[in-house]
């Protein structure tokens, strides 16, 4: 208990040193001379009195230094020392100090902000109940590449519930819009429909309320509705009464019935309202269904991934077999849950990351560099501390000290970077990529962070301390200790050699995803993005049940959005081009025999009204348009094509004329072809567009189009008169997603764009330090060498001479590495080629780009060493140290 | 490598642990006083039989200090010296009372076994 006392004072016992040192001195003498007074009244000389005293006292320094050890705990003291040593150290050398630290605060930072990202989107668990467990169900088609995790019948939803064994639950769910109604206000809002086993499944529970029950997920039954806690706290003020409230969601009644927690989402963040499915368990979904749902499942506690994906599988083939109809060549595959969600992103996360700690490493190897160009002014007092009595090992963990130092600094450095980094980060990402998460550094990152700094601090502050252990502390004691500096400069110029290695493969890497970028951004989309507006008006199915309604709604609208001021054309479309949305489904032409089962036509099916292809900009190759007569219900069915659908089906037609019918309705009579149209490039930019047959609006009745209206100056300036319109025709119908086309058009490209971006920065931050890397070993050489070039001067060499000479240096050392840099990099960029676009992962003109950039960069780093080498004074030179 | 341990190591730590409790002893018969009036009476009170090298004193005093044992103060010595005066606390006076107890005790087994003869067997 009492040694517990003891330690914890000794803990303290830095403190106010210089107050006790002086009172033990006083101490000390007093005793002294108390000693020699006795002994002077005892009889004894003066000479004596003081022999006596010292003698009995012994050695008054040991005595002195037992007292001052005792003060404060060994280990402890000889760090904090080290720490003190090692910081005086670093503000008298201030350029190498800010240069090492923003090194590494620029390694570190860039690390903490990717991973970071890739934390939230890759790894932490998602939040649900064992994670790890959920499946995804895709219907998958073998055939077309594009249906490889499909969305689900209900039926095959059916049977696969009833007859598998490896699931504990299944459930089906979808998104959607729907207008909520409290009374007070009216807007869309996003819902997520599902059956009544997902929430369970999920296992978070609600925070008010409750989850809607198997009974209540029937067809015409009273809706219920949870909702999301950021809605409770928005709409309904928080307040607990919310629960039993009575609401119009989708213009029909509903009880709020419970609240999700704070921060819930199922795969996607934007919901608001989750509410039941009802599927019909009377209705055959395959008769007159398509697959529209999606399906998560909970693996059972015993079952495997691989093993349940067998299990499904014989069921898809089985359900093949009994319904050839619909389900040829269907079948059935698994993902994880979290897989499906980060599918399109993991490529460039990963490359990121490997980017980043490419980064992370250059700036290991210029700190370490640094350290031994220190560490070689150094030599002398290191071996006059061997010399005194400190052990090597005492030296080394000097060494040690400071690169943790260091480290540590530019770490926090890099920490606060990090946190300004990310939100930097997070405003630029793509939405897909991002949306409505909380991205921001924790707690688990911060000790990740830390972590990373001590790392780096031990891998960079092991090249001085093995030059440190390797020294000859003779040679070092000697004159001209520089003399031995040889064995040094070559771990030096491996160091530069490896930075500039490391910055090509990211320049490389940086210039491939850019030239992609721009090769995207280059592609003709098929339309004319510039200068129109967009916005959705869905009219709920309770408001408007008849078709006639919704077709004379949207017709009105469109007149008098047409009259507007300032409007150009204005036109409706079913689900925007570039949102990878719509439908599609198989086509039959008329005169050709009826395909066998899984060799169906397929199209994309697009619902536009009259003036669509004006509006957007597509251009109309052959034929005409639909017009007014042709948007109405009693009309002929005819349809427009794109120009992809003429190509793949009618090749070496006349396509205008020709009789085509898709299954899309109950009854589908052919039509005849009245337009062709140039082909969107939607969906993704690279790939090839899908044959497309547009539908006229008033056929299909549709009562979710969305607005696309042409301006002939800002369309922003349309938006209010828009929804001015709008609300004159119905009150109560709210207006959405308001969004330029321009804006749509440019998130597709947002993923490649994010990650050329980031790429191109970390190249740039790594030309930088690679750049620092090679000034800083070239006017190291040059200081070397000053003797030997004022003797060249001397003999008659010109300045010119001398400048050749050191940029030669410099030649060396890049050229070594941009080699190595080169291959390592024509190795690696396979991996990029899912993120390239019209550019090959050994594109020559990137390649030979790259080694160009970095003779600039190293160039302008050689110069100025350079110069100074041409400049010295023969004699000053010769009588440099 | 902890300096302190190898330091202090150099003394026995029988006599170490001796000093201590002799350094208490005093405190308590004498009252307050300074080092070297410490270190004069122990050797006094051993007879002059122990010549304390008085240099190692201080290092005990201060881990006796740290101990909570005793407690210094800056005051005024006989002859108007300026000089740090230590005294007993509670905790050392009940410490003195309890290792005085052990060392009886100590001294009283290896008595037995000092003299044999008198046992039989």
């Amino acid at each position: 208990m009492r040694k517990l006392r003891a330690l914890i004072v000794r803990l303290g016992g830095w403190r106010g040193r210089g107050r006790r040192e002086r009172e033990l001195s006083e101490e000390l003498e007093a005793h002294f001379q108390m000693h020699v007074e006795d002994n002077l009244r005892r009889g004894m000389s003066a000479e004596q009195a003081r022999r006596e005293s010292a003698l009995r006292f012994g050695s008054v320094d040991a005595a002195k230094e037992q007292v001052r050890s005792g003060w404060t705990v060994g280990f402890l003291e000889v760090t904090r020392q080290d720490v003190v040593y090692a910081a005086r150290g670093l503000r008298r050398n201030p350029v190498f100090a800010v240069t090492a630290v923003l090194s590494v605060a620029l390694g570190i930072g860039a690390n903490v902000s990717i991973y970071t990202l890739a934390d939230n989107l890759l790894i932490r668990p998602l939040p649900y109940h064992d994670p790890g467990r959920l499946v995804m169900v895709w219907e998958t088609n073998h055939t077309r590449a594009r249906n490889e995790f499909n969305v689900i019948s209900p039926a095959n939803y059916r049977d696969w519930k009833a007859q598998n064994n490896a699931f504990e639950s299944m459930g089906a769910f979808g998104d959607g819009r729907g207008v909520l109604d409290d009374g007070r206000r009216v807007e869309e809002v996003r819902v997520q429909y599902m059956t009544s086993d997902i929430l369970p499944m999920l296992g978070v529970p609600a925070y008010r309320g409750r989850f809607f029950t198997a009974a209540e997920d029937l067809p015409n039954t009273p809706d219920v509705v949870l909702i999301s806690y950021k809605l409770w706290q928005s709409w309904f003020g928080g307040e607990e009464g919310v629960i039993g409230r009575s609401i119009k969601f989708a213009a029909r009644p509903a009880t709020v019935i419970g609240v999700m927690p704070p921060g819930f989402f199922f795969r996607n963040r934007e919901i608001d309202v989750w509410t039941a499915m009802g599927l019909d368990p009377a209705r055959d979904y395959r008769k007159n269904g398509g697959r529209g749902p999606s399906c998560v499942a909970r693996l059972k506690p015993n079952v495997g991934f691989a093993q349940a994906q067998a299990q499904m599988t014989a069921i898809g083939q089985r359900l093949e077999a009994a319904y050839p109809a619909f389900n040829k060549n269907w079948n059935v595959k698994l993902e994880p849950l979290r897989d499906s969600m980060v599918r399109k992103v993991k490529t460039s996360m990963w490359v990121l990351l490997f980017a980043v700690g490419l980064l992370l490493a250059v700036a290991c190897a210029n700190v370490a560099n640094l350290l031994l160009a220190r560490h070689n002014s150094r030599r002398r007092e290191m071996a006059v501390r061997c010399a005194i009595g400190a052990g090597r090992s005492r030296v080394v963990r000097q060494l040690l000290t400071e690169s943790l130092l260091l480290a540590m600094s530019g770490g926090v450095l890099g920490i606060l970077l990090a946190s300004g980094a990310v939100r930097g980060l997070v405003a630029l990402a793509p939405r897909d990529l991002v949306g409505g998460a909380t991205i921001e550094i924790d707690l688990r990152i911060l000790v990740f962070a830390v972590a990373l700094s001590l790392l780096t601090g031990i891998v960079f502050g092991l090249a001085p301390t093995l030059a440190a252990s390797r020294a000859d502390l003779v040679t070092g004691l000697r004159e001209d200790g520089r003399g031995s500096i040889r064995g040094n400069s070559g771990l030096r110029r491996l160091l530069v050699a490896a930075e500039v290695a490391l910055s090509v493969a990211l320049l490389a890497g940086a210039g491939l995803l850019f030239r992609s970028l721009v090769g995207l951004q280059s592609v003709d989309p098929g339309l004319d993005a510039n200068g129109v507006l967009t916005f959705r008006v869905s009219l709920p199915r309770a408001r408007y049940p008849e078709a006639p309604r919704r077709v004379e709604f949207y017709q009105r609208a469109l007149e008098q959005i047409r009259a507007l001021p300032g409007v150009r054309a204005a036109s409706a479309i079913d689900y925007l081009p570039f949102r990878g949305m719509a439908a599609g489904t198989h086509i039959f032409i008329a005169g050709r025999p009826p395909a066998k089962p899984g060799e169906e036509l397929v199209s994309t099916i697009r619902t536009v009204t009259p003036g669509y292809f004006q509006a957007m900009g597509i251009p109309l190759r052959s034929g005409r348009d639909f017009s007014a007569a042709d948007n109405t219900v009693e009309s002929p069915y005819r349809f427009v094509v794109n120009e992809s659908f003429a190509r793949q089906y009618l090749a070496g037609e006349q396509p205008l004329g020709a009789q085509i019918s898709a299954k899309m309705q109950d009854a589908n009579p052919f039509g005849e072809i009245i337009g062709v149209v140039g082909d969107v490039k939607e969906g993704a930019v690279d790939q090839l567009p899908s044959p497309t047959i547009y539908y006229v609006h008033a056929h299909m009745g549709s009562g979710q189009m969305v607005f696309v209206v042409r301006a002939n100056g800002d369309p922003r300036l349309l938006a209010e008169p828009a929804r001015h319109v709008i609300r004159g025709l119905d009150g109560a119908q709210p207006v959405a997603e308001v969004e330029l086309m321009e804006t749509v058009v440019r998130e597709t490209f947002s993923r490649q764009r994010f990650s050329a971006l980031l790429m191109v920065g970390f190249s740039l931050v790594s030309l930088l330090l690679a750049a620092v890397g090679i000034y800083g070993l070239l006017a190291y050489t040059v200081t070397e060498r000053t003797r030997e070039f004022g003797v060249r001067v001397a003999l008659g060499a010109a300045p010119g001479r001398i400048t050749a000479l050191v940029l030669g240096m410099g030649a060396r050392l890049v050229l070594g590495g941009t080699i190595a840099g080169l291959a390592g990099a024509m190795a690696l960029s396979s991996l990029l080629k899912t993120m390239l676009f019209g550019v090959g992962a050994h594109d020559l003109a990137t390649f030979a780009l790259v080694p160009v950039v970095l003779a600039g960069v190293a160039l302008l780093a050689a110069y100025l060493p350079a110069r100074r080498a041409s400049r010295l004074a023969p004699l000053d030179a010769l009588r440099a140290e | 490598m902890f300096i302190w341990a190898s330091n202090m190591g150099k003394k026995s730590d029988v006599w170490q642990g001796t000093l201590a409790l002799m350094v208490l002893k005093t405190l308590e018969t004498m009252g307050p006083m300074h080092g070297y009036g410490v270190a004069r009476r122990i050797e006094q009170t051993s007879g002059d039989r122990l010549l304390l090298n008085y240099g190692t004193l201080y290092p005990a005093l201060l881990k006796l200090e740290q101990e909570g044992y005793i407690a210094s103060e800056w005051g005024v010595s006989e002859n108007n010296r300026k000089a740090k005066f230590y005294m007993l606390t509670r905790a050392g006076q009940a410490q003195l009372k309890h290792e005085a107890r052990e060392w009886e005790e100590t001294a009283d087994i290896i008595a037995r076994f000092l003299a044999p003869e008198k046992e039989s067997l």
